[in-house]
């Protein structure tokens, strides 16, 4: 994929780029808001990371001047501030991710890859189907092969997510914000005892396992092993 | 001088006070002088006509009589009446030559010139009769109604001033007060208070509201010096054994002895980083911003949707959390931070109460309170910890060696504080009974939020 990283902090920046480099990722990298603005409207980019505090040009200036231009570009906006109300300005100003420094290069990467190839909201079918494992949205069934699965409604929440990112990694923050709406960090490990209920009514007596844990990122449910 | 404000004040009613009295003053004279003038012209024109009356039935020599006769009498009108051809008949007035109406005519007398307004009429067979009066005297009647007005006005900006000064004086010794106390203030002294009267007027309330935000920002102060030295003493011992394990890496003989090391470290670091967003977010919630996104929130579709969320993991753990919520309660408040309140206080009982510990989150109505009442059959707390256990980084004894910040309790406080509910622990024989009461609720359900809503198990979790 091709990326544009907008981070002042020389460092920081350097490192996000060998990191999305050694990922596969083309990566342009700018240190200044202005310089951002104008890359982000000349060039084609899948996904950009936006650091929100810049010199010259404020991030969240520079996503509502893209937005305004009709760029649909995913934006994930990088902050220091890990307010409430923040992350809400983020996305109102037409972020589509926000993520709090500092995080793991993990998360950065799931969420990279959880934005591009997005689909648009309003394309977002009523059945979602991964091998023979299928969701139906509207009726709020689950079925594999054909036999029905009974969900708690989390999750059904819980897969529904999983089979929207199907093929890509989701971290346990990701699902904590999306799933739960939690915007901090239980102790508790609510992700892991859901995931493995659900694990265990849909890949439990399987031949091929659908749902699959990526070590020190989080989940992937993919068809291929 | 005229920066003080209630001398301004006084000076400018002082000066409307004095215009109003010049207005009235003017108002007054020349109302009086139309009235005197037509009074004059009335008595004037009575008297020709009593003396035109005297023509038709005595004839000329009747009228030459009578203006004779009323010339010699003192302090009666002029009189003078001339013959068709301009000779003087009679009267002080004749053969002056003025026309017929109105004029004015100056004589000098042994008391000096005399100024006359005459009415010149003509009798039949072309007499002229003038008839005159001094208008000094009008004169005189306006300048007494001046020389009135005068003194009341003099009096009004005499008094003005005076009260002026009285007001400004009294009202700026309060102020010197007050001034003097916030330049102590200033200076360092915040045990310094402005003086109260006692007299409960404008000015006093105005102290006793000062009062009360110098004693909360003294609060404030002592809870901030109290904070910065708690993260400075309490992360201390993880900063230490980051830098220890740090050094443990850079002598490392194996690869897996520094890879431990390492992961070690990071994991120091996520806990220190986990420490300062609690921080933070408490710091947040008391600066009281998020006051503007509240909106009704039922506490029993919340408890729900968290008990449903720890359920499994308690169960997991050998323990058992149960809901007790029938109806809905709503109040208004923030969702999210209510949320994160109440997933604080199941995961506090559920960490301190041991194995096989039974938790239940009621939802209940208290007389006029909402309560969220979060109770564990653990060890609970000793009564003279109690209050303490909401302070940031307090932790009791015996769970020291277990992992926690010291901040969720402190959290929960703040929260409640933001929501004006308060917190009160209780003994529930055994274990601990942490009641959140909300002042106020109505009964009508709300559509809460949706990812709770949504995922609310059907029947209470157990």
């Amino acid at each position: 994929m091709k990326l544009l990283v907008v981070e002042d902090d020389r460092e920081a920046g350097a490192y996000l780029k060998r990191a999305l480099n050694q990922a596969g990722h083309t990566v342009d990298h700018v240190a200044d808001g202005r310089e951002g603005l104008l890359l982000a409207a000349a060039e084609s980019y899948d996904v950009i990371v936006l650091d929100r505090m810049l010199p010259k040009m404020d991030g969240l200036a520079i996503v509502r001047t893209i937005r305004a231009s009709g760029v649909k570009t995913p934006v994930l906006l990088l902050t220091a501030l890990g307010g409430i109300d923040d992350r809400v300005e983020g996305l109102e100003a037409g972020g589509d991710d926000y993520l709090v420094k500092p995080f793991a290069i993990a998360e950065l990467m799931a969420r990279v890859n959880a934005l591009a190839r997005r689909p648009p909201p309003q394309d977002a079918p009523t059945a979602l189907q991964v091998a023979d494992l299928r969701l139906d949205r509207l009726a709020r069934t689950v079925t594999r092969g054909g036999d029905r699965i009974e969900l708690q409604p989390r999750e059904f929440q819980l897969l529904e997510y999983l089979m929207r990112h199907a093929g890509r990694v989701v971290t346990r923050t990701m699902l904590l914000e999306s799933v739960w709406d939690y915007h901090f960090d239980p102790k508790t490990n609510i992700v892991e005892t859901h995931m493995s209920r659900l694990r265990a009514k849909v890949d439990r007596g399987r031949a091929r396992e659908l749902i699959h844990t990526v070590r020190g990122a989080g989940y992937c449910l993919r068809e291929d092993a | 001088m005229f920066r003080s404000t209630s001398l301004r004040l006084a000076a400018f009613y002082t000066a409307a006070f004095a215009l109003s009295v010049v207005v009235l003053g003017a108002i007054t004279l020349l109302t009086t002088r139309a009235a005197l003038k037509a009074e004059f012209d009335a008595r004037l024109g009575a008297e020709a006509a009593a003396l035109a009356q005297e023509f038709r039935t005595e004839g000329l020599s009747g009228v030459v009589q009578a203006v004779r006769e009323r010339d010699r009498t003192p302090g009666a009108l002029d009189y003078g009446l001339d013959a068709p051809d301009g000779a003087a008949l009679a009267g002080r007035l004749a053969g002056s030559r003025q026309g017929p109406g109105w004029s004015t005519l100056r004589l000098s007398t042994a008391h000096g010139p005399e100024s006359l307004r005459v009415l010149t009429t003509t009798l039949p067979g072309g007499y002229a009769l003038r008839i005159g009066d001094d208008d000094a005297r009008n004169d005189a009647l306006e300048a007494t109604v001046l020389a009135g007005f005068g003194w009341a006005f003099a009096g009004v900006v005499v008094l003005g001033i005076l009260g002026g000064l009285g007001l400004s004086y009294g009202v700026h010794r309060r102020l010197n007060a007050m001034s003097g106390a916030a330049e102590a203030i200033i200076n360092g002294d915040f045990t310094r208070r402005i003086p109260l009267r006692g007299s409960d007027d404008e000015l006093d309330r105005l102290a006793a509201t000062l009062n009360r935000m110098l004693d909360r920002i003294t609060l404030l102060m002592e809870s901030l010096r109290q904070v910065s030295s708690d993260v400075a003493h309490d992360l201390r011992t993880p900063l230490t054994r980051l830098r220890q394990r740090l050094e443990a890496s850079r002598t490392a003989v194996t690869p897996a002895e520094r890879t431990a090391a390492i992961t070690g470290a990071l994991e120091d670091v996520d806990a220190l980083l986990d420490t300062f967003a609690g921080l933070l977010r408490i710091a947040q919630i008391e600066a009281g911003a998020r006051r503007a996104a509240f909106r009704p929130v039922d506490l029993s579709v919340l408890a729900r949707a968290v008990v449903g969320d720890f359920a499994p993991s308690a169960e997991d753990a050998g323990q058992r959390l149960a809901l007790v919520a029938s109806e809905p309660l709503a109040i208004d408040g923030d969702p999210e931070l209510l949320t994160q309140m109440l997933v604080n206080l199941v995961e506090n009982a559920l960490r301190h109460a041991g194995e096989r510990a039974r938790v239940s989150v009621r939802v209940e109505q208290h007389g006029q309170a909402a309560v969220v009442a979060v109770v564990d059959d653990g060890p609970g707390v000793p009564a003279a910890e109690r209050e303490r256990i909401f302070d940031r980084f307090y932790r009791l004894e015996r769970s020291r060696s277990t992992p926690g910040s010291g901040l969720g309790l402190a959290l929960v406080a703040a929260v409640a504080r933001l929501h004006g509910a308060s917190v009160t622990l209780a003994d529930a024989a055994p274990g601990l009974d942490v009641r959140v009461a909300f002042a106020s609720f109505t009964r009508r359900p709300t559509l809460g939020f949706p990812n709770v809503a949504d995922s609310a198990p059907s029947a209470p979790v157990a």
